[in-house]
């Protein structure tokens, strides 16, 4: 089977995932806001997904932006396998 | 990550349960929704109420109660949104799309309900729905038996108005359902301590208009030859309609539909060209209940339109903005709602009516009829509009299915095989 690698922005509070959300507009970088996978947090809330070659360029607008408070960048390595649908 | 524990505990939600919920919705939403290519990139703001749907308008709707705020729960788009906002509360629409609820469900009403309403009584009861505990009162019809029976339970729970819609549409029940307009009015005055005038009423008029008028246009964009948005992320679009901020919601869909638009220019479609375009006709779709338009996007079909009450009954028919008086208003609004064609009425050709003009405008291939089991009003209703629809040649397949998965490969089966025969036509 296919592997798939994803990285998600976690964050304390949406507030600064909808500020990363600006700068990664203004810095021409794809995302999607995405609910958090439960294998990284056990708390609902939005997560931001972006590719894994990103993360370099992500890492440092955080930098460039020390306001945005982040709970670090996580990539799961998952088996593209569906669990709800088997299509 | 976000912690909204303490917001929870003081609605008194049953956390662990609750738990168990939140635990499976990132996967699924997940699996239905983050994996579609090519999406609009302003359907990031419906991803992000979606992950926040417990938290963010909870925290919202917590914030305007500590304000002096009332929040009313609705079950049914006969139910005035006007005279609510006019009292300065907010409207949640409280429908229950998870099977999830089924078991505190049963507890309170008979097995053999539907699962929408099984889902809203195990919702309220099992403290498991935020949503449902940010209600200062709910609101009932008189539209089905399972509905009406449900509020009688409901009222061991929590306050609740009952409106009592006739289930025909002449003159004395157009002037009856202006008297309950009248009473839910004086009663959200009540509930709110806030007097309802016909200037607050023209003002919430034109706040719901501009609602429906931005879901308006995003449907017009579902017109086109390979429309620029898949049919469960505009299905995804109208639920939030239901419950989240209107001034907002509006101001969002809008940017949504400038998004789309220009797609629309630059010949940018999501589907692959043959997609046989199917117009859904039926039971409403409450979230997370997004199985069918799951199943045939995933079958090679495109959606493009829903006659439901989570599609174009919700906003196709505006309010006359002209009213002056209060007489003015409960007569307008009693027209408007009342335009709606609901199972629950006798006789309901005016339905087949809108299936037949709604094919035609949206350029459909074929219609699929969705049921919920034991929903007696919609289920009896296929036949008149299946021979209904053989005199236009339109092609119909029924589909009875419940909230559960286990069918999903054999409704896949059954709507390929129906995409194939459209194809060959
Ligand atoms: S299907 Fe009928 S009863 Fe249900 S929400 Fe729609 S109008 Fe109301
Ligand atoms: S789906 Fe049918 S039975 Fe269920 S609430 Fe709606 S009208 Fe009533």
């Amino acid at each position: 089977m296919e592997k798939e690698s994803k990285s998600f922005v976690l964050f304390p509070s949406h507030m600064h995932g909808l500020s990363l959300e600006r700068k990664l507009k203004e810095n021409g970088i794809k995302y999607a806001i995405s609910p958090t996978p439960r294998e990284l947090s056990s708390c609902c809330g939005i997560s931001i997904m972006i590719s894994s070659t990103d993360i370099e360029a992500v890492r440092e607008i955080l930098s460039e932006n020390p306001g945005i408070k982040t709970d670090g960048i996580h990539t799961i390595n998952r088996q593209a396998k569906k669990r709800f649908f088997d299509f | 990550m976000a912690d909204y524990k303490e917001l929870w505990t003081s609605l008194d939600i049953d956390l662990e349960k609750h738990d168990q919920l939140c635990a499976v919705l990132p996967e699924f939403y997940g699996e239905i929704y983050m994996q579609q290519e090519n999406r609009p990139e302003a359907m990031n703001y419906y991803n992000f109420v979606v992950s926040e749907i417990h938290g963010y308008r909870v925290q919202e709707l917590a914030d305007m109660r500590k304000d002096g705020k009332k929040v009313v729960g609705t079950f049914c788009v006969y139910v005035p949104d006007e005279i609510i906002v006019a009292a300065n509360a907010a409207s949640v629409g409280l429908c229950a799309g998870s099977e999830f609820w089924h078991p505190d469900g049963e507890k309170v009403v008979p097995r053999n309900t539907c699962p929408l309403v099984k889902a809203a009584a195990g919702a309220l009861v099992g403290n498991t729905c935020p949503y449902f505990k940010s209600c200062d009162m709910l609101v009932g019809e008189t539209t089905c038996d399972a509905k009406k029976k449900l509020w009688e339970t409901f009222a061991e729970y929590t306050p609740i108005h009952v409106m009592n819609l006739s289930s025909m549409k002449r003159e004395q029940d157009y002037i009856n359902w202006q008297g309950e307009i009248k009473l839910f009015k004086e009663r959200m005055e009540e509930l709110t301590g806030v007097e309802v005038t016909a200037e607050k009423l023209s003002e919430s008029t034109k706040l719901l208009n501009d609602k429906r008028r931005a879901l308006q246009r995003l449907y017009e964009t579902r017109k086109v030859a390979n429309p620029p948005i898949s049919g469960k992320d505009a299905l995804l679009v109208t639920q939030i309609a239901f419950y989240d901020d209107p001034a907002r919601f509006t101001q969002m869909t809008n940017q949504l539909c400038d998004e789309l638009e220009k797609r629309i220019e630059n010949g940018e479609g999501v589907f692959e060209k043959k997609a046989p375009r199917i117009l859904i006709t039926g039971i409403p779709m409450a979230i997370p209940n997004w199985k069918l338009h799951h199943i045939i996007e995933t079958s090679g079909g495109a959606v493009v339109a829903e006659e439901t009450c989570t599609g174009v009954k919700y906003f196709q028919n505006l309010v006359d903005e002209s009213a002056s008086t209060l007489e003015d208003h409960y007569k307008i609004l009693a027209d408007r709602y009342l335009k709606t064609n609901c199972a629950c009425f006798t006789p309901n050709t005016s339905r087949i009516d809108d299936i037949v003009r709604l094919y035609k405008e949206y350029a459909a291939d074929g219609v699929v009829y969705y049921t919920l089991p034991f929903c007696t009003t919609y289920a009896a209703e296929f036949k008149a509009v299946k021979e209904a629809l053989a005199k236009e040649n339109i092609p119909v397949i029924n589909i009875e299915s419940d909230y559960g998965l286990e069918d999903a490969g054999q409704i896949k089966t059954r709507l390929e095989a129906f995409f194939e025969m459209i194809g060959n036509k």
